[in-house]
């Protein structure tokens, strides 16, 4: 399955659920409707993109929801009362992600495991930070999320810039090659001289640097924090990347569509909620959506191999 | 808001009437229910008593809609997202139960901005532009000592079965109870144990710390654990103190067995699951263009020996007694916090 | 140069000079490949010295030398494109416009090296047919880069590419020797390494044994160069005569292989060659289905224990009973009686070195483990073993004592399927399949088993097609 193709089944199914909210809910069709319809995607895009960059490099992260609750306590505490304090602080969460892919790769620990126990000690310095719920988010911050550029709502500017910067970096830099290599080919990458624990260090700082925006921008759109805000963002996320095309092992992931992916997931959401469905059934319709889309990539890709057999 | 106003209690409220005015002016608006969690027998009192006076409301006109919409899972932010997809399917006002304080506001924001009238009850937001329906716990726990000091005049030991630690309402309702016994100090507390609000709980921790106390001669309790205690004494074979108990069936049921068999006598308060309605009811007050203060407090429901019959009767097995309110309970909620 | 106890390379002196050719052949563990990796600086010998154009030592000045190694197991990221490969081993390529220079480079090297290919640089490896995987990476070996390639290291380079594919790599490795370049051609198709080699060095055990221009070598004469010279025949097979205890035909396989009741058959050639994969196959084949697990048909003794042999958290017991449990359970519950008896008895039969079965299986040794999977295998009433490699990493003495067991075993009827890539363990079969290329290229009994039949079969002889 190329790349270009990667990227289209995203696309598809994200059309065919805008159509159906469309359909549904004709209100949605506006530039108010779109930024309420996406504008808490916009954190789970981030947080999507962060996870993407551990399973690029064949890792799995189960901090990721923990870790953002955790940014966005310190957002809505630290960053707001003393910038510079917060700013020092979110530097050093990013440093402890990077030191994390330094030990896995080092000690050669399974990424699961880290990550779990890392998951409980984010869990518990945000609710040291943030006993009980409140806080405040920065008014910069605030007025970034609430901003309303002309033509184009902002969770669809914010979307596409992620989407254009995540593959920049991931797809058309020459580190970003090297980083999904590792993915791909750990031994070969190291057999050219490259320091595999640099290289890992490297992706999951580009994690933790993505899980602190989507923290940030959490707060901006909530106003305040929680301890345990977050904590649908590790399965969301990890669902996310699969959704968007990516796949666990093989350094095969793709930036644009995990943003998708974030956005697919966000929606069916709001699609199941305009459908009314009793809550009982919601998490199930939502499995189900993920399991149908994943079916028709299978297809598509065993189609696919069969017709590379029918060439070769 | 003065003591006295408040231990009128919820079947007080019942009994104010006010002629009903004007209520086609929202014979149109639509009243959405967000609520973040319907896993316990609360809460699904709570839905079914939404769904009941809802439908009521719309059969006779006086609103045009009123769904309800709960999250999967109880998480902040997917009650966030839904309701900002309650803005775009146009309600006029949304009913919440938050799942968390403050990390709604963002979206509750929004739906103000929108023109939406927010009410936020039991699990209130601290967001200026909602109304709040909240809950006076300390409240709750001052009336429990107020009843025993109404009882038992000469005064005695008292046993103290708490919550669940660490949380909020735990900390609120044993605050009212050191308040109530600051302001009777004919009572002390000798006795404190975690029930958990669960009763196998309380009455474990209970039988735990029955032998080192002296006689007892009432127990305050948060609710849930009244039948655990009761349980716990008499394995002890000690003489039955008065246990405030908390609206659960279980609880009401013991105590009505007591009182045939030996005219045992005590009271019983809680949160009504039928607040949701009240909420309704504010709500649609608010689009009508009532005057209505930001805060309002939820009456208790109490039970007494008196209408001990009639709850008990009402109330399914495993659940919670339970009232539905109706209009004029909440102008008297309105005028009562006006008055303030 | 040292693994563990084995001696890989024992006093290897080799020059490459510019426009040299030099055809590298020999063996099964020979030592090519580790020769090839202390040239190339990724293994750091224990004694002797690597010395390069540039100054210093390891693989950083390997790579400032020009020195370029395509090996033999692919080592491409097929998640990546053509041209984001060639960024993995070149390091410059850096900074805006990176890409559109790895897209000339590889582009350049796909044309020098095969011309009239029908590779993109754009495209993504994965998508790629084995044979153009090897032939991207073999341009990115040639390709251009911040240090030119001087010496690049091909190791069995046509092993997947077709005749005329080859070919035009040939011409190219010629080309580039006649433009001052250098190249180590390891291949097991003597007639390619006769065709583009300016000299032929032969490696066995260690050493390189002979070292000529190509013109002074016969195809036969290699044959016999590459051959142990001191290989003890193995007597010990004819104790039992053979005709005696070998019984009818009990299996046959799509490839050719047969095998009858009592036999010990094996399977020889080149490492990596279809052995492995033929043998498993035949294990899936026949083990499938419920009855398997109580009345085995075959059993396997792997050779990889870390992979798919032992259960490292387990006891010495435990390992070895763990074919044996459904035997030796009633209404699914394990007779631990039992167990303990088969334990006691199998210990005492091959000498497992161990005061108690209940010690962790790590405690022991690795030619000990490797007699823990015999036991497991032979404690079942299996009437067929198979056997991959399962000598690999085991002392003499400890190999003795399984050749001692296997002939015994056999005796009493038991068939067995062994792959060695030792010469000498495959001496000790009644019958021999020599592999090359996924299939059989020729069966060999009686006093044809020796290494002399063995290297022929395993070499292709016929000059590469035209």
């Amino acid at each position: 399955m190329s790349s270009r193709f990667r990227i289209l089944l995203p696309v598809l199914s994200l059309a065919v659920l805008l159509a159906a909210v469309f359909y549904m809910q004709p209100r949605a069709m506006s530039y108010f409707g779109l930024n309420l319809l996406f504008n808490l995607a916009v954190p789970i895009a981030l947080a999507t993109v962060a996870q993407m960059m551990i399973i690029m490099v064949n890792d799995i992260d189960l901090s990721t929801g923990t870790f953002v609750s955790f940014v966005a306590c310190v957002t809505a505490t630290f960053l707001n009362d003393a910038p510079l304090v917060g700013l020092l602080i979110l530097a050093g969460a990013i440093a402890v992600y990077a030191a994390l892919g330094a030990l896995i790769e080092a000690r050669q620990l399974p990424a699961i495991v880290v990550t779990l126990g890392m998951s409980f000690v984010w869990g518990g310095l945000a609710v040291l930070i943030l006993p009980s719920p409140g806080g405040s988010a920065p008014g910069w911050i605030r007025a970034l999320m609430t901003a309303k550029p002309p033509l184009v709502p902002m969770a669809i500017v914010a979307s596409v810039l992620l989407a254009a910067v995540a593959h920049f970096v991931v797809m058309r830099t020459s580190t970003g090659a090297i980083l999904r290599a590792v993915g791909g080919n750990a031994r070969a990458v190291s057999r050219s001289g490259w320091s595999v624990i640099r290289l890992r260090a490297g992706a999951y700082a580009l994690a933790g640097f993505f899980g602190v925006l989507s923290g940030i921008t959490l707060v901006g759109l909530t106003t305040s924090a929680d301890a345990n805000i977050a904590l649908r963002y590790t399965l969301l996320s990890i669902a996310g990347v699969i959704l968007g095309g990516g796949e666990f092992t093989g350094g095969r992931v793709s930036p644009v569509g995990a943003v998708i992916g974030a956005l697919t997931l966000a929606l069916a959401g709001s699609f199941l909620s305009f459908m009314r469905l009793s809550p009982d059934w919601q998490i199930g319709a939502q499995g189900a959506i993920l399991i149908l889309v994943l079916a028709v990539r299978l297809v598509f890709a065993r189609n696919g191999r069969r017709k590379e057999a029918q060439h070769g | 808001m003065n003591t006295k106003a408040k231990l009128l209690g919820a079947a007080a409220l019942l009994s104010v009437a006010m002629p009903a005015l004007a209520q086609d002016q929202t014979g149109d608006a639509r009243i959405a229910l967000s609520n973040n969690y319907a896993g316990n027998s609360w809460r699904q009192a709570m839905l079914e008593s939404w769904e009941k006076v809802g439908q009521q409301a719309v059969e006779e006109g006086t609103v045009a809609a009123a769904d309800t919409f709960t999250t999967s899972e109880n998480q902040a932010t997917e009650q966030a997202a839904q309701i900002q997809n309650m803005i775009l399917q146009g309600y006029d006002a949304i009913v919440v139960n938050a799942a968390s304080p403050t990390a709604l506001n963002g979206a509750i924001a929004e739906a103000c901005s929108a023109g939406i009238t927010v009410v936020s009850f039991d699990g209130i937001v601290t967001e200026p532009c909602a109304w709040r329906i909240a809950v006076d716990f300390q409240e709750m726990g001052r009336q429990q000592v107020d009843y025993l000091a109404e009882r038992l005049p000469e005064g005695g030991n008292l046993l103290e079965i708490r919550g669940l630690a660490g949380v909020f309402v735990d900390d609120e309702i044993h605050a009212g109870i050191q308040q109530g016994v600051e302001e009777n100090p004919q009572f002390g507390i000798v006795g404190e144990v975690h029930g958990d609000w669960a009763q196998d709980v309380a009455q474990k921790a209970v039988a735990g710390v029955l032998p080192s106390l002296p006689e007892i001669v009432g127990v305050v309790t948060q609710g849930g654990d009244g039948y655990g205690a009761a349980q716990a004494i008499k394995a002890a074979g000690r003489d039955m103190p008065i246990i405030v108990m908390g609206n659960r069936q279980d609880e009401m049921q013991w105590w009505a067995d007591q009182r045939d068999a030996n005219g045992y006598e005590t009271m019983s308060l809680s949160i009504a699951p039928g607040v949701a309605t009240l909420a309704f009811w504010v709500a649609q007050q608010v689009l009508e263009g009532a005057d209505v203060p930001k805060d309002l407090t939820v009456p208790f429901l109490k039970v007494t020996q008196d209408n001990l019959d009639e709850a008990l009767a009402s109330t399914p097995d495993g659940s919670v007694a339970n009232v539905e309110y109706s209009l004029e309970d909440a102008k008297a909620v309105i005028e009562e916090a006006q008055a303030q | 140069m040292h693994f563990g106890a084995v001696r890989a390379l024992d006093g290897v002196s080799l020059t490459i000079r510019p426009g040299e050719c030099v055809g590298l052949i020999g063996h099964n563990g020979a030592g090519k490949s580790t020769a090839v990796n202390v040239i190339n600086g990724g293994l750091t010998p224990t004694a002797g010295t690597v010395t390069y154009r540039t100054t210093g030592t390891g693989a950083a000045s390997a790579r400032a030398a020009g020195i370029r190694s395509v090996f033999q197991e692919l080592s491409l990221c097929p998640n990546l494109t053509v041209e984001e490969n060639l960024r993995i081993p070149q390091r410059d390529l850096t900074g805006p416009g990176w890409r559109r220079r790895a897209r000339q480079r590889i582009a350049d090297a796909l044309d020098t090296v095969f011309p009239g290919h029908r590779l993109q640089p754009r495209m993504t490896v994965g998508d790629l047919t084995l044979a153009e995987r090897q032939m991207v990476e073999i341009a990115i070996g040639f390709a251009e880069g911040a240090v030119p390639a001087r010496l690049v290291i091909l190791d069995e380079p046509t092993s997947s590419l077709d005749a005329s594919i080859a070919r035009q790599l040939l011409d190219h490795v010629r080309d580039f020797c006649n433009r001052g370049g250098a190249v180590i051609f390891i291949s097991h198709m003597l007639g390619e390494v006769f065709d583009v080699a300016t000299r032929i060095d032969v490696m066995k055990d260690g050493r390189i044994t002979d070292s000529r221009p190509r013109n002074e070598f016969t195809q036969q004469g290699l044959i016999d160069a590459m051959g142990h010279v001191a290989t003890a025949p193995a007597e010990a097979r004819k104790e039992t005569s053979a005709a005696e205890r070998i019984g009818d035909e009990v299996l046959r396989t799509d490839e050719g292989l047969t095998a009858r009741r009592g036999e010990i058959v094996g399977l020889s050639g080149l490492a990596g060659h279809g052995q492995a994969e033929a043998l498993a196959r035949f294990f899936l084949s026949r083990s499938k289905g419920r009855r398997h697990a109580r009345h085995p048909e075959v059993v396997f003794v792997a050779g990889d224990r870390g992979r798919d042999g032992i259960m490292p958290l387990w006891s010495i017991l435990r390992n070895a009973t763990l074919t044996t449990l459904p035997a030796l359970s009633r209404r699914g519950i394990v007779d631990r009686e039992a167990e303990d008896r088969l334990g006691a008895d199998w210990k005492k039969r091959i000498g497992i070195r161990t005061d108690n079965m209940n010690n962790p299986i790590l405690s022991l040794s690795g030619g000990n483990q490797q007699k823990v999977l015999f036991a497991r295998s032979l404690a079942s009433t299996a009437p067929i073993v198979v056997m991959d490699d399962p000598m690999r990493g085991v002392d003499v003495g400890t190999k003795r004592e399984a050749y001692e067991m296997i002939r015994a075993e056999a005796a009493k009827g038991r068939t067995f399927l062994w792959y060695s890539t030792e010469t000498e363990e495959v001496c000790q079969c009644d019958r021999v399949f020599v592999f090359r290329n996924g299939r059989i290229s020729a069966e060999l009994t009686g006093d044809e088993i020796d290494e002399q039949h063995i290297l022929a079969a395993s070499f292709e002889m016929k000059e590469p097609a035209e």
